[in-house]
């Protein structure tokens, strides 16, 4: 009965605004991220239930409320195809607690409000997780331990200080106990159940296929593609090519993905001997596809990766999370066979190929003794007659053809994809390669960043005499680009290409060096934070000697549980309860007496108790009567510590 | 207090408390127990939705929430002990009450640690009050029970809880007090009047002058239990001190309630006839004695005799 009454008390006011503004504040970041629809429908709740906050005739009546929650829930389920995905859920999360707040009252519907606004508060990490989200969060569940705090006390008024206090006190005791769970809990590899594929998981990055534009849309992103640390020696700017999904098909539009060919054993030998290497440790941001890059030639690929034949990396699943694992690669060509398979469909040209090409290449091989001059002329040719632009004019039904021939202007997916089918048709096998070059040195992190804006698109010609070799004919047309970034705040302003060239001074110096700051922080984020999964735990629990989930849940019980003993154990010390040293020396004597002549009541005062022991041994009574006056003395009185210690001694001679 | 074993490990621990205690009793690590509330459990399935989410999407951040959920969820049981520990808890007023009515249970609570406690429940026998403390502050609670037997009643367990600081978790202390509570019977008036005072046959044991009921004798030292409108209001506003008028129908009324003069009842409704006629005649200020099968009390006049013959009821 007590109970019902007390969850039947209504929210007091200030806790009632403390949840609205929590509310906004929960739905803000999803603001861009999930449909305009649903954060319209929920702000609407929210600012309906603030205008009853004044006006509380225009609260809903509970019968209405009802069917408007059903249809809502309904029409969201059904926009999501009925299934619960990362969008629908959020979506249907921040509805509810408007619909939560417009329903509820009483203190257990505060209290529901509360548990729905922590679950919120893990959603926009979902799609994102910047450490001002993160920030932003924490403040935000710092907000609602108060709110939970003022709903579980009976106050109507706030008194901020003492709450706060307490809130403080609990998350800094909470923090460490957090840090142990999120090092020591085993991390799955893999979802429990199969994710809906959500719409706006469509991240920037370079997509399974390469048109000559595609990556235009890319070179102006300074979003960052992924994060490189080297161990040791470091390759040059001109080295950093960070290869990714490799192109042997092509209709003479588009180049799509083929199944890779396998890795033969003995090649994979032939790398591992290979002395001049690379120790890196890669961070990737989640693309959604299945390759990841590395630099140039790989030489072994991590847990739960295929190397393939040309040696791209290939994981089991998309990756939908931010990685990171560490990799030795190496820049120097391998000589290794092409199977007849492979050089077939390295030659392999569209259907319609246009004979200008056809008549253009036999013109350069009659001149040329070897593949090598050929290649040399096909650069020189570019190089004459090209130009390199960020905004080339649109091509129209065969790309290649009215690229080389008409526009001439054109970037790196232009280039790479004319240049494979000229060497195609000059009957030297040729393959695409997309990937990123470049990247931005971070001298505080000492680390580099690899932007959007660096994705690169390159091709690779086989050459019987030194296997597979890296051509890239962006290079021939403006060797700048490889040498440097493209500075995209530049070409947004005045279109045209600038590198990031010379070193700033002054106070762009400055802007730059805070610029790293904030960068290697960002890194060190993804690094040790968001990076942290099934791979890296093991990895780093493995120095410790920990090396299944099983080890990892005895240790974080075992650590936990040492945590929580020695919160408790805090709690023993207590401060204000320091007997006096007379106080001390007074009950230590009666633990004494206790021993001869029973112990003293705890109401006893010291006379009651020492004539109840007297009566039972009169011989001690005048030694008694002694300790009892210097005590009382002692304590109340002017009498010393002193007297009081000497008349006890002397009653131990007794 | 040190407890045995079986006590220690013995359940009623958990529910009614420890065996009774004579005085004040601390609220301390061995009275206090925390288990989760329903809302903590329902924030342990909002936590697991949370944790499988994270899992899920193998996201480091829903990770580090939803830890950082549960480990003040957790770390909070000690602010549900804080509030509750180190409160001096004290059964103030014992009665006697009369049974059948509403009557207060008192209690002192003394705040130790000079901390600030919010929200603690006092509840005993489905009647609960919610109170707050200041720092060393003490304060007076006060319960509503009724007593549904006269004679000795045995306070039962009173909890004291807490919710704070979350709700998630309820911190209890179950507390039993050795104090009896003497209860003296309902006082109900069947007969409607005293046979003794009407009924000429008793004339002998009656020794009333009722015609000179209200002459004034003189005046003696005022006691207390003497009647309020005996108390010679003239002396005390001369600043003589009290004194009590006394009538000569006073020191010469007297008369005894006999338990053999109503037969016609049963026990307990005589009981609480007899208890009816010792108000009533303290009241009117006559003296006068009680007899009853197990006792008898000569006659008299003042609190301590109406105490001592509504006592001899009561255990009667």
């Amino acid at each position: 009965m007590k109970q019902e009454q007390k969850t039947a008390e209504k929210t007091p006011a200030i806790l009632t605004k403390l949840l609205l503004f929590s509310s906004f504040l929960l739905v803000l970041p999803h603001i861009g991220q999930l449909n305009t629809l649903f954060i319209v429908f929920s702000l609407t709740l929210l600012l309906w239930r603030a205008l009853a906050m004044r006006y509380p005739q225009c609260l809903p009546k509970k019968i209405l409320l009802l069917p408007t929650a059903v249809l809502l829930v309904l029409f969201v389920l059904k926009e999501f195809n009925m299934s619960l995905g990362r969008d629908a859920s959020s979506s249907l999360l921040i509805i509810l607690i408007g619909l939560k707040m417009l329903e509820g009252q009483t203190k257990r519907d505060a209290q529901a409000v509360i548990y729905i606004a922590f679950f919120i508060l893990i959603t926009p990490f979902l799609f994102d997780q910047k450490i001002t989200q993160a920030l932003y969060s924490l403040a935000l569940f710092f907000i609602l331990l108060i709110a939970l705090i003022i709903n579980n006390s009976n106050i109507s008024k706030i008194t901020p200080p003492a709450f706060i206090r307490i809130t403080g006190l609990i998350l800094l005791q909470g923090i460490p106990l957090m840090l142990v769970f999120f090092i020591f809990f085993p991390r799955m590899i893999g979802p429990l159940w199969a994710l809906p594929d959500d719409v706006s998981t469509a991240v920037s990055g370079i997509s399974d296929h390469i048109n000559p534009g595609a990556v235009s849309n890319l070179a102006l992103s300074e979003q960052t593609a992924f994060r490189v640390q080297f161990k040791g020696q470091q390759p040059t700017q001109q080295e950093l090519y960070w290869r990714g999904p490799v192109f042997w098909k092509t209709d003479g539009q588009q180049w799509t993905l083929s199944k890779p060919p396998k890795l033969p054993v003995e090649i994979n030998k032939k790398i591992a001997d290979n002395r001049q290497t690379y120790q890196y440790t890669m961070m990737m941001e989640p693309h959604q596809q299945f390759w990841l890059y590395s630099l140039d030639t790989p030489i072994k690929a991590p847990p739960h990766v295929e190397l393939t034949g040309d040696f791209q990396l290939i994981a089991q699943r998309k990756l939908s999370r931010n990685i990171s694992f560490d990799m030795s690669s190496s820049t120097h060509k391998k000589l290794t066979s092409l199977t007849s398979d492979d050089k077939h469909r390295a030659l392999e040209l569209p259907d319609n190929t246009d004979p200008r090409i056809k008549f253009l290449v036999k013109q350069w091989l009659e001149q040329s003794k070897s593949e090598m001059d050929v290649i040399n002329q096909a650069l020189q040719f570019y190089n004459q007659q090209f130009y390199y632009t960020l905004t080339p004019p649109s091509l129209g039904n065969d790309p290649v053809a009215e690229f080389l021939f008409n526009t001439k202007r054109g970037f790196c997916g232009h280039f790479a994809s004319s240049f494979a089918i000229l060497m195609r048709v000059a009957h030297i096998p040729a393959r695409l390669v997309a990937g990123y070059q470049g990247g931005m040195y971070n001298k505080v992190g000492d680390f580099y960043t690899i932007r959007q804006a660096d994705a690169h698109v390159w091709t690779e010609v086989w050459l019987d005499n030194s296997g597979w070799v890296r051509i890239d004919p962006t290079a021939a047309i403006a060797p700048d680009r490889i040498q440097h970034s493209i500075d995209v705040n530049q070409h947004q302003l005045n279109g045209e290409v600038k590198y990031l060239l010379t070193a700033p001074e002054g106070l762009n110096k400055w802007s730059k060096n805070i610029g790293s700051f904030v960068h290697s922080l960002d890194y060190y984020w993804q690094n040790a934070v968001l990076a942290y999964g099934p791979e890296t735990q093991l990895d780093f629990l493995s120095n410790v000697g920990i090396t299944d989930w099983t080890q990892m849940v005895i240790w974080l019980s075992i650590i936990s549980g040492f945590f929580v003993l020695l919160s408790l154990t805090s709690l023993f010390i207590s401060r204000r309860e320091k007997n006096d040293p007379i106080q001390k020396l007074y009950l230590s004597f009666c633990k004494r007496l206790a021993k001869q002549g029973g112990s003293r009541y705890p109401y006893e005062t010291a006379s009651a108790y020492f004539q109840r022991v007297a009566k039972k041994y009169p011989s001690k009574k005048q030694a008694l009567k002694k300790i009892e006056h210097y005590y009382l003395n002692a304590r109340y009185g002017h009498g010393s510590i002193e007297s009081l210690k000497q008349a006890l001694k002397r009653f131990k001679h007794h | 207090m040190a407890l045995t074993l079986r006590e220690r490990f013995s359940f009623r621990r958990f529910t009614q408390g420890e065996p009774p205690h004579h005085h004040t009793i601390k609220l301390n690590h061995r009275r206090i127990f925390i288990l989760p509330s329903k809302a903590g459990l329902a924030l342990a399935v909002v936590i697991l939705l949370m944790l499988f989410t994270a899992i899920n999407y193998n996201n480091s951040m829903a990770f580090v929430f939803t830890f950082l959920l549960a480990a003040c969820a957790q770390v909070s049981t000690l602010s549900s002990y804080k509030n509750l520990s180190s409160l001096d808890l004290t059964l103030t007023k014992t009665g006697p009450f009369f049974a059948k009515s509403v009557n207060e249970l008192s209690f002192l609570v003394k705040e130790l640690k000079g901390r600030e406690r919010w929200a603690i429940t006092a509840s005993y026998d489905k009647q609960a009050f919610t109170f707050n403390l200041e720092p060393d502050q003490t304060k007076t609670i006060k319960l509503p029970f009724t007593a549904l037997k006269r004679g000795w009643y045995q306070p039962n367990t009173l909890t004291f809880s807490t919710r704070f600081p979350f709700g998630i978790f309820r911190a209890w202390s179950p507390l039993l007090f050795k104090q009896s509570i003497l209860i003296y019977p309902k006082a109900i008036n069947s007969v409607f009047s005293r046979p003794v005072m009407n009924d000429d046959d008793k004339q002998g044991e009656f020794t009333s002058e009722q015609s000179g009921a209200d002459d004034f004798i003189g005046l003696k030292p005022y006691q207390a239990g003497h009647p309020y409108r005996h108390i010679n209001w003239k002396a005390f506003a001369a600043q003589k001190g009290m004194y009590s008028n006394q009538f000569s129908s006073q020191s010469s009324a007297e008369y005894w309630l006999d338990w053999n003069d109503i037969n016609h009842l049963d026990k307990e409704a005589r009981i609480s006839q007899l208890c009816y006629w010792v108000l009533e005649s303290e009241q009117q200020g006559v003296h006068y004695g009680l007899r009853i099968p197990s006792t008898e009390i000569p006659p008299g006049q003042g609190s301590a005799h109406q105490h001592l013959c509504l006592k001899a009821l009561a255990l009667a």
